[in-house]
């Protein structure tokens, strides 16, 4: 493994200064939250799979902590240290290392420790604004850092939320899209199922007790359920409880008699994600996907709309960004606006900076509710190879 | 000199069917001074230098390349060297060592059948509980990439070094990933295996290092003792 070059201290320092005054004149307080975190609060918001991607480790007296790997969670915790209750809305910006293992080995590209200057805005009511001026705020940073040219790339996982609101189907199939939709093979694999056979055909599901369960009497299904371990000499061992096997069963008994999912529906959700267009013409492509959209899905439409209007009235020329229903899928904490920053020269899975609307997360680290927020952060060292053109 | 170091287990029934495996070559394993010492040789077999160390120890001493080949479980490889196809290779399943990795669930959850099942009770246990499921396991980084690639996020891993199965009935964990052979363990304990929850059907394996230094005459030696045992040295 090559260790990574020794970075440019000072012109680091320097450009860090440059980001920082730009982001403080935009409004927002500048905040150190602490390197070193509880591991808990991540693994609850990005699952076990913080471990494959971060140094986590325990101390002398048994906690268990980790090197933050961005700043956005360590903002989040500062920001309910100071306003418990969320009450009152916060722009904070920073500029600190981040840590990450590079499980194929570090580089000059994928270093396992970097910079992130960025902002973060907690509570901001009116989203599109909040997301504008974020992104806004980004692109002149990274402008008067020196970058002179840059590609940028946008998407709304609120659109898709809202999509699968208007398609007609229940509630649990909602609710495994969703949980799938980060991983698109199966997604696919799933929407084709609940399209040809949602019923169930593992060959060791109690035939027997699914046909007799009936989804619209539970208190019933409890009793057949007990009684079929019963028979089945089946101790009840561990913490979930029989009504909580019950509540399973009839999910799978319900999937037993329902309908299929119409392929009208199904051609709905994946002619959305196939939607690719310049982010000024999307709306009119998004509003052709149904008859006539109404509810949530209209008003996410319009959402962007305004969101695009605002941009383009602080100078972001929309014309020439691609918009795709597939961008963001990548990033679990997102639910709304996402954007990426390329520099021409150092491609796709380098950007320079990215961010995007993330109202769940707050609320995942300890808020009472969910609270809206937005941010973006730059990745410092590749903006230096940039401007400094060694990239 | 550039001696080839081959690390054996050094104890139990691995150790044993290694020495067997071995012999089937016509390949006799020999400590070297004291008899509870941890050096050995094979007998009339020039430049092998024999390592006695227990078979997780292996893994990493192939890792690090201070041993240039070893016998060891795939479990171990796996679970131990997070990139293994960059610093091992495994060069032969030996036959012996069998265990499967799998996913086990009480067998009271009538409604968990497979994997995907796992992930839709855990939004109703949040929910009821207030915490994600507990997995107990010894094999973290196993787990945790199996269930990666299965899109299961929400659960808690909780590091088990013994009497895994013991934990769903206890209550300090709600289902495990654990190795088993016959599948008697798991049944005793009121567990049953998901039905694509086998995760790897793990043996014992002889393993070279990529890690080690091979030097002209390391390697001859390597071949001459892959010759005897019947292996391709062409994965060195």
């Amino acid at each position: 493994m090559s260790a990574p070059p020794p970075a440019n201290f000072e012109a680091l320092a320097d450009q860090a200064r440059t980001l920082l005054a730009v982001l403080i004149a935009g409004g927002h307080e500048a905040v150190s939250p602490p390197i070193i975190q509880p591991a808990g609060v991540f693994l609850d918001v990005l699952g076990e799979a913080l471990r494959g991607r971060t140094y986590v480790f325990s101390d002398l007296s048994g906690e268990e902590l980790c090197l933050r790997p961005d700043l956005t969670v360590p903002t989040c915790r500062l920001y309910l240290e100071r306003h418990p209750q969320a009450e009152e809305p916060a722009h904070y910006c920073y500029h600190g290392p981040a840590f990450r293992f590079q499980p194929a080995g570090a580089d000059a590209a994928h270093p396992r420790e970097f910079h992130q200057a960025g902002i973060e805005a907690f509570g901001g009511e009116d989203r599109e604004d909040a997301d504008a001026r974020t992104l806004t705020l980004v692109l002149v940073a990274l402008q008067q850092a020196g970058l002179p040219s840059w590609k940028l790339r946008m998407g709304d996982l609120g659109l898709f939320a809202a999509l699968l609101e208007a398609a007609e189907m229940p509630e649990r199939w909602r609710r495994r899209l969703r949980h799938q939709f980060w991983r698109p093979d199966a997604f696919r694999a799933e929407l084709r199922r609940l399209t040809t056979s949602p019923a169930r055909c593992g060959d060791h599901l109690p035939r027997a007790l699914i046909e007799a369960l009936d989804p619209d009497d539970p208190a019933r299904a409890e009793s057949l359920v007990a009684e079929a371990l019963d028979k089945g000499g089946i101790e009840v061992i561990g913490v979930r409880s029989v009504a909580e096997i019950t509540e399973g069963m009839l999910a799978i008994a319900a999937d037993a008699k329902a309908k299929p999912l119409r392929p009208s529906t199904a051609a709905l959700i994946e002619g959305y994600l196939e939607v690719k267009a310049y982010a000024d013409q999307a709306p009119a492509k998004l509003r052709a996907l149904l008859d006539r959209p109404q509810g949530r899905f209209a008003a996410a439409i319009d959402a962007f709309e305004r969101r695009g209007a605002l941009l383009k009235e602080s100078g972001v020329d929309l014309s020439e960004v691609p918009f795709s229903g597939e961008f963001g899928r990548n990033v679990a904490y997102y639910s709304g606006f996402v954007f990426e920053v390329l520099a021409l020269s150092l491609g796709a899975a380098s950007p320079v900076a990215g961010g995007g609307r993330y109202d769940g997360l707050l609320r995942a680290v300890g808020a009472p509710r969910d609270v809206p927020a937005v941010g973006g952060a730059i990745h410092t060292e590749r903006l230096l190879a940039v401007v400094g053109g060694k990239a | 000199m550039s001696a080839l170091v081959f690390a054996v287990p050094s104890k139990g029934r691995l150790m044993d069917q290694t020495a067997e495996y071995l012999a089937g070559a016509g390949l006799k394993l020999r400590k070297v001074g004291h008899d509870r010492g941890y050096r050995g040789e094979i007998e009339d077999f020039a430049g092998v230098e024999v390592a006695f160390v227990s078979a997780s120890e292996i893994v990493a001493e192939l890792n690090r390349g201070h041993a240039h080949l070893g016998v060891t479980g795939e479990d171990l490889v796996r679970e131990n060297i997070a990139n293994a196809a960059e610093r091992v290779t495994l060069l032969q399943p030996l036959g012996f060592g069998r265990a499967d990795v799998v996913v086990a669930v009480p067998k009271c959850w009538l409604d968990v059948d497979e994997v995907a099942d796992i992930a839709a009770a855990a939004v109703a246990f949040r929910r009821e509980h207030g915490r994600p499921f507990r997995v107990a396991t010894k094999y973290v980084n196993i787990t945790r990439r199996f269930f990666s690639a299965r899109g299961l996020t929400d659960y808690r891993i909780v590091e088990s070094l013994g009497a895994t199965e013991g934990t769903p009935a206890a209550g300090t964990a709600d289902l495990i990933v654990d190795i088993t052979t016959t599948g008697a363990t798991l049944a005793a304990n009121g567990l049953k295996v998901l039905e694509d929850g086998v995760i790897l059907r793990s043996q014992a394996n002889l393993v070279a290092s990529k890690m080690a230094a091979w030097p002209p005459e390391t390697k001859k030696t390597c071949g001459r003792l892959l010759a005897r045992l019947n292996i391709s040295a062409t994965a060195v």
